[in-house]
């Protein structure tokens, strides 16, 4: 399953962009080497002959909205400040560094740009009052966008995971301390009757129970970064009792949709800091949906694992 | 009602001192050498993370660019006319698929819709329910089956997505309920 999600995901990324990119490309929506009519106003007594002169860039709206096509709603700000540039090339027109500008021209900013990260592209028409100015060409704009995300998110992927090292360890030091002292066999005792039927292929003793009990219970307290140990340590146990290396026990799928469920008593801190104290009358609601959550997420645990196609990979058959 | 929420929350404050605290004292009181036993357990830590590194690569990267492509968007909007026949309002719909996906995502989309819907629109309260009674299905997958080496996952992922729906369309019709 888990093989078609992923590779269906990066398959459609890669159609998407391509069909996006070509549309862009027919429609001609960046107008690639035509010129932006725009009037530049510059500052009393400034000298024509140096080499950087600060102006005004002005653009009509009327005029920018009939040219890239957009919608009047995304019109460009009354003016913008910038600077003429004598180049070999001829006059470059930069926006200054930081200025937000409307889509498309957000865009090919990306692409245009100096490396000073301003916006800049060639005057054309009679200096020094202009015509117009024309951008470098943008072409695969989308094709760039999922190349850049992928490099990124493998960046963050990684941070995340080395990220967890110094709280992993915390937890897994103190569990440790907990395993010899006999703590965790005193909350498997505690938790049996209710987890027992949901992992039935455990021996009744067996110290899982005990780090599932304390994962699931710090998941429902909302503190993410305990219950992550909890139950990573958890999954190790299972894996032990696992007749195969890289295939899930039922037990293991059991745990995760027990995690995947998320019982929240304690209404998640990012809710509480976007929604403020509205969120008191959502705490219900949460907490009913969740466990809604939770017992379907049992039920199919159960059921789909007596599917044949299921029964048939289970590595304790 | 207000009492067991207060009950609850002081419950969650003190949970985490109680385990820093409670473990070692309750480990000396059994005698185990507490400090070789921590750091024995806590060498573990930075395998662990490591070992999760490549499942979260693959799950995040193929995520980003699925975003990045505009192809989220292009199925939020043809699911929409589906969901809509039971009940889902296609403005919630984002959240609906990101949820799973990405949890600083769907973070942003209740962002988004806070700026767009305001705050006390029923839109929010449904986006931030159902933001509230599901988990990031495939982040927790990669976390939890990288740290062991799983690969093969059997039924977790539908289970893991039918939970998530099931409790999506409950947040939905529940806070139709209460406040629509």
């Amino acid at each position: 399953m888990l093989n078609y999600i992923w590779a269906g995901l990066i398959v459609s990324s890669f159609l998407f962009a391509i069909g996006n990119d070509a549309s862009d490309l027919a429609r001609d929506r960046y107008r690639n080497g035509q010129p932006l009519p725009v009037v530049l106003t510059f500052p009393q007594g400034y000298d024509s002959a140096a080499r950087r002169v600060p102006v005004e860039i002005r653009i009509d709206p009327r005029q920018y909205a009939t040219f890239y096509q957009t919608d009047p709603s995304v019109a460009p700000a009354a003016s913008y400040p910038g600077y003429l540039l004598q180049t070999r090339e001829g006059t470059q027109l930069r926006f200054a560094a930081g200025t937000t500008l409307p889509e498309p021209l957000a865009t090919i900013g990306k692409v245009s740009s100096s490396r000073d990260q301003e916006l800049q592209g060639r005057l054309v028409g009679p200096a020094p009052t202009a015509s117009g100015v024309v951008f470098e060409p943008v072409r695969f704009v989308k094709l760039n966008g999922i190349a850049a995300a992928a490099l990124d998110f493998a960046k963050t992927a990684a941070e995340i995971a080395l990220g967890l090292v110094g709280v992993l360890s915390l937890f897994l030091g103190l569990l440790k301390i907990a395993e010899h002292a006999g703590i965790i066999y005193a909350l498997v005792k505690l938790v049996r009757p209710v987890l027992r039927p949901l992992f039935p292929e455990l021996p009744p003793d067996h110290p899982a129970l005990g780090l599932i009990a304390l994962n699931l219970t710090a998941n429902c307290l909302g503190l993410g970064n305990a219950a992550t140990p909890f139950g990573i340590k958890a999954m190790e146990e299972l894996q032990k009792l696992n007749r195969s290396a890289d295939t899930a026990t039922n037990s293991m799928v059991m745990l995760l949709a027990l995690n995947t469920a998320g019982v929240q008593l304690v209404p998640p801190v990012l809710l509480l800091g976007l929604l403020g104290l509205q969120i008191n009358q959502l705490v219900f609601p949460i907490i009913g949906s969740g466990i809604c959550g939770l017992i379907v997420a049992i039920t199919m645990a159960k059921l789909l694992g007596r599917l044949p196609g299921y029964r048939a990979s289970d590595p304790n058959r | 009602m207000n009492s067991i929420r207060a009950a609850i929350g002081l419950l969650s404050i003190f949970v985490v001192p109680l385990i820093l605290v409670g473990f070692p004292l309750y480990g000396l009181y059994k005698r185990v050498p507490v400090y070789e036993s921590f750091v024995e357990g806590a060498k573990e830590g930075f395998q662990v993370a490591v070992r999760i590194i490549p499942y979260l690569v693959a799950i995040l990267f193929a995520i980003a660019m699925f975003r990045a492509s505009g192809a989220m968007d292009f199925l939020a909007r043809a699911l929409a006319p589906v969901l809509g026949l039971i009940g889902f309002p296609p403005e919630v719909l984002p959240m609906a698929i990101i949820r799973p996906l990405t949890g600083s995502g769907s973070a942003g989309i209740v962002v988004d819709m806070i700026k767009q819907y305001g705050e006390d629109s029923i839109l929010v309260k449904m986006a931030a329910v159902m933001f509230g009674s599901t988990e990031t299905t495939f982040y927790v997958i990669a976390v939890y089956f990288g740290a062991i080496n799983i690969r093969k996952t059997r039924h977790a992922v539908p289970v893991g997505l039918i939970a998530d729906g099931a409790a999506m369309i409950i947040a939905v019709w529940t806070v139709r309920l209460l406040f629509g």
